[in-house]
């Protein structure tokens, strides 16, 4: 079982109650509008979540890319809010992409890399597909 | 034969002397119609729950001070042939959308409002709602109405906007 989530009582309090209500929120507000409430995007137009995401920890640069990405980076939320999204995200839709050894994502992480921000978007997420394709044997969108 | 298999016969022996099919039945009806009574599950009972996905609402949805539209712009699909949750005939509803939330004076409650665009025929042209509450510069750009939301579609050309209740606003 992935360490996002290594025992079920972290697992139970991780989903439990408000935190959880507002993490969902969060997503619905500030990310849904473009990545859509099952995290498939749209061909063309919005890259996919669902199955995928997961694949970016685990090569290297990727787990960068996650938080430096410009929706990500200069997103409305707080450091706290941003964090707890972006591992909501990655459990919710990442499905098998996620490997066991995943970790979540720290506030303090987040914090720094949100401070540099992606100028140069699609050759760098271009250069990340490839790596996953060669290291992974895996074909993403 | 155990203890236990005497008991048994013997209690189910005393019940069937001391009852019968017909009483079991009647017994039966009366829980059913009971719990009917005290605990409806019928459409009826359900099509008024109170849940997010339908929400209490009144007011005329072709206008563009329903509560939906609070930060609308654009033409209304009520106005067009559609609802505010669905697109007119012919076009195709944007999956790339732009969401904010609105007040719904019925209840008081804040919700979350996907304002889809509608796309691929011309601008309907009819109740154009510009109300943009929460609305944010475009380098903003998950928050701006400002620009032609018809993204993932086949085509780019805006028709009009629905305004679908996605869930309940954590305050």
């Amino acid at each position: 079982m992935f360490r996002f989530c290594s025992g079920l009582i972290l697992c139970l309090l991780a989903t439990a109650g408000f935190a959880q209500d507002r993490t969902h929120f969060n997503y619905i507000l500030y990310c849904q509008g473009c990545h859509t409430a099952d995290g498939v995007g749209a061909e063309n137009a919005v890259p996919r979540l669902k199955d995928q995401v997961g694949y970016f920890l685990q090569v290297e640069g990727g787990r960068e890319y996650l938080v430096q990405v410009p929706g990500s980076a200069t997103s409305a939320l707080n450091d706290k809010d941003l964090t707890a999204v972006l591992n909501w995200m990655v459990q919710e839709f990442a499905g098998e992409s996620l490997s066991s050894n995943a970790r979540p994502y720290t506030e303090k992480e987040v914090a720094m890399l949100r401070k540099t921000p992606l100028k140069e978007l699609v050759k760098h997420r271009e250069a990340l597909v490839l790596s996953i394709a060669s290291e992974l044997k895996k074909v993403i969108k | 034969m155990s203890w236990f298999d005497k008991f048994t016969e013997k209690s189910l022996r005393r019940v069937a002397q001391s009852s019968s099919r017909r009483g079991f039945l009647r017994g039966i009806g009366a829980v059913l119609v009971g719990s009917a009574a005290s605990a409806p599950l019928l459409p009826v009972a359900r099509a008024d729950n109170h849940s997010a996905s339908a929400p209490k609402e009144e007011g005329d949805p072709t206008q563009c001070e329903y509560w939906r539209y609070c930060a609308t712009d654009g033409f209304l699909c009520t106005c067009c042939g559609g609802t505010y949750n669905s697109c007119p005939p012919g076009t195709e509803m944007s999956p790339i959308t732009w969401i904010g939330t609105c007040q719904n004076p019925t209840d008081g409650r804040n919700y979350i409002i996907s304002y889809n665009d509608c796309c691929g025929k011309g601008p309907c042209g009819a109740c154009l709602c510009i109300r943009d509450e929460g609305d944010r510069p475009i380098y903003r750009s998950d928050k701006t109405n400002d620009y032609n939301w018809c993204l993932g579609t086949q085509s780019a050309v805006y028709h009009c906007s629905v305004a679908r209740v996605v869930g309940l606003a954590v305050e």
